[in-house]
């Protein structure tokens, strides 16, 4: 049984992520119980998502709910970002298990449509910022501890324990001088 | 006990909420996984208050909370938006609609628990605004033992007493007092952007552990030293005190802007050394740094070792004063560390538990002494 400080109010097996298109923020449930969601997203041999008991938000007026649907599919490739409250909620399996081994975290400023997003990027080896676009099959990165800001109003943030940025649409990728 | 009317469409998170509310807060709970059936049921008969979610299907939680306040009822009604829409435009929209409170799921039940008895309170008319008293325990060279002591420090404080106390550590390299209360620190000030954060964030980063100790909590990456500006750290400490009868900060081991802030807003400040060369050095250069705020300046000998490589005698010649407090080694320390319990929480009896009883009311005596 588990103890007192442990358990969480939550719907068990299911994850509830906030998906970014480049026009809506859509809140929903995803079954995580047989697969992380960074897998889901990253499974090449389909192109779409369900996600159940979706709320959708204009990006303009994020906190406003203009409609909702019990059952939908989003097309990945129109994903911009997903963000998740809890680091363990998002992460993949092969990115869970023993990989902080060798590893470093940068802190990383990405450029997306309408957006910007501050966080910190796990690294290894060399600092190579075009590998970690061009080389792997994943087609989303996870940013840790991140924060988005809408480009044209910045008082719109978001912040997540995990940010999956959607590879194909970042414009810049960019690390701070190390202080 | 309050009458306390659940609406969510989870069957799972209302079982959750039955033992959670009934079972450990002692409320009677009505649930509705209903949203067109919950603001019915809290129409016809308020509750003292309602926990409702957003995300329903047929009307949101949003649409219900407007209704709500629409009827001369429960246009008063204390009412928590519970969700996982958890952003902070999330709260914005939830406190606009005419909520009370907002919290994000998952949501740990001691918080939850927290935030119904505050409601509660709040509508009983208690007195929200508090003027804690702040005290920071400094030390310029590391491994004293300050982490130690602010989390057994703020134990003796609270005496038992729930949602009394604070902590707030400042450490920018990986901070201990989560480890010391073994508390998952999801959000830390490391979230802090602005100079002057936005109270809802900082309600979201003041973590509650299982004993009623209050935290901000340090982050675990030592990427995020320079958040702590001034006005950030003044921001905080505004926050805490107008929360908690005392607010401990464990300060960082330099006297940056941001820890400078921290004492010239403290009531007192626990310089804390351990009786060998490199942390008297350190404690003397604090003294010529600090000397302006010398009357509020509480000194403490904390034996790490238990061989203590200077005697008590070298200290006070080194120092040209006693210390106002000495506390003595106690090797339990580590395995209250690795427990993530500590020490004053499990062995009162400790001497080291009794010297801080002790060194607590010599330090509220210099207090209220300060303050005649």
């Amino acid at each position: 049984m588990a103890k007192e400080q442990d358990l969480v109010v939550r719907r068990r097996g299911w994850v509830t992520a906030d998906f970014f298109t480049h026009d809506y923020r859509i809140s929903g449930q995803v079954d995580v119980r047989h697969r992380p969601l960074a897998d889901q997203l990253n499974d090449r041999t389909t192109s779409y998502l369900d996600v159940e008991g979706v709320y959708i938000s204009p990006i303009d007026r994020p906190g406003e709910i203009t409609a909702s649907y019990p059952i939908s599919s989003l097309l990945k490739d129109n994903i911009t970002m997903v963000v998740l409250a809890r680091q363990e909620d998002g992460l993949s399996k092969k990115q869970t298990y023993g990989s902080y081994f060798g590893t470093y975290l940068r802190e990383v400023f990405l450029t997306i449509p309408g957006f910007e997003v501050r966080g910190l990027l796990q690294m290894s080896g060399k600092l190579d910022l075009r590998a970690v676009l061009a080389i792997g099959t994943d087609r989303f990165i996870p940013i840790l501890d991140g924060t988005i800001f809408a480009t044209l109003n910045p008082k719109i943030q978001f912040t997540g324990g995990i940010i999956l940025v959607n590879k194909d649409v970042i414009g810049a990728i960019c690390i701070p001088e190390e202080g | 006990m309050a009458r306390i009317l659940v609406i969510d469409d989870s069957a799972d998170l209302l079982d959750m909420m039955r033992l959670i509310l009934a079972k450990r807060g002692g409320h009677q709970v009505v649930l509705s996984a209903d949203p067109a059936d919950g603001l019915s049921k809290a129409l016809a008969d308020p509750p003292d208050l309602a926990i409702i979610d957003v995300m329903m299907p047929g009307i949101t939680g949003y649409d219900i909370v407007r209704r709500l306040r629409e009827q001369p009822q429960t246009a008063e009604m204390p009412i928590l938006i519970l969700t996982a829409r958890g952003q902070p435009i999330d709260r914005e929209t939830a406190l606009q609609v005419g909520a009370d409170e907002h919290m994000a799921k998952p949501v740990m039940p001691a918080d939850l628990l927290a935030k119904v008895d505050e409601l509660l309170a709040r509508r009983r008319g208690a007195p929200e605004e508090r003027a804690g008293r702040i005290l920071t325990l400094l030390s310029l060279r590391g491994g004293v033992g300050v982490s130690t002591l602010v989390a057994n420090l703020a134990v003796v404080l609270a005496g038992g007493t729930p949602d009394v106390v604070a902590l707030f550590d400042m450490n920018p390299a990986s901070g201990q007092l989560a480890l010391h209360l073994r508390v998952k620190a999801e959000r830390t000030w490391a979230s802090l952007r602005d100079a002057s954060p936005d109270p809802a964030l900082l309600e979201q980063i003041t973590i509650r552990h299982a004993s009623g100790i209050h935290m901000v909590a340090a982050p675990f990456s030592p990427l995020y030293a320079d958040r702590l500006t001034g006005p950030t750290v003044e921001a905080v400490l505004a926050f805490l005190r107008g929360r908690f009868e005392a607010v401990l900060v464990d300060a960082p081991p330099l006297l940056s802007s941001g820890a400078m802030a921290a004492l010239n807003a403290s009531d007192l400040v626990f310089l804390v050394l351990s009786p060998e060369v490199g942390a008297i050095q350190a404690a003397l250069a604090a003294l010529h740094a600090l000397q302006g705020m010398r009357s509020r300046l509480f000194l403490v000998l904390n034996q790490v070792q238990e061989q203590p490589p200077l005697p008590m005698s070298a200290v006070e010649r080194a120092l040209k004063r006693p210390p106002d407090a000495v506390l003595p080694f106690e090797p339990a320390h580590r395995t209250a560390l690795a427990r993530g319990v500590p020490l004053a929480l499990e062995q009162p009896q400790a001497s080291y538990v009794q010297a801080l009883h002790r060194m607590a009311v010599a330090a509220v005596e210099r207090l209220a002494a300060s303050t005649e």
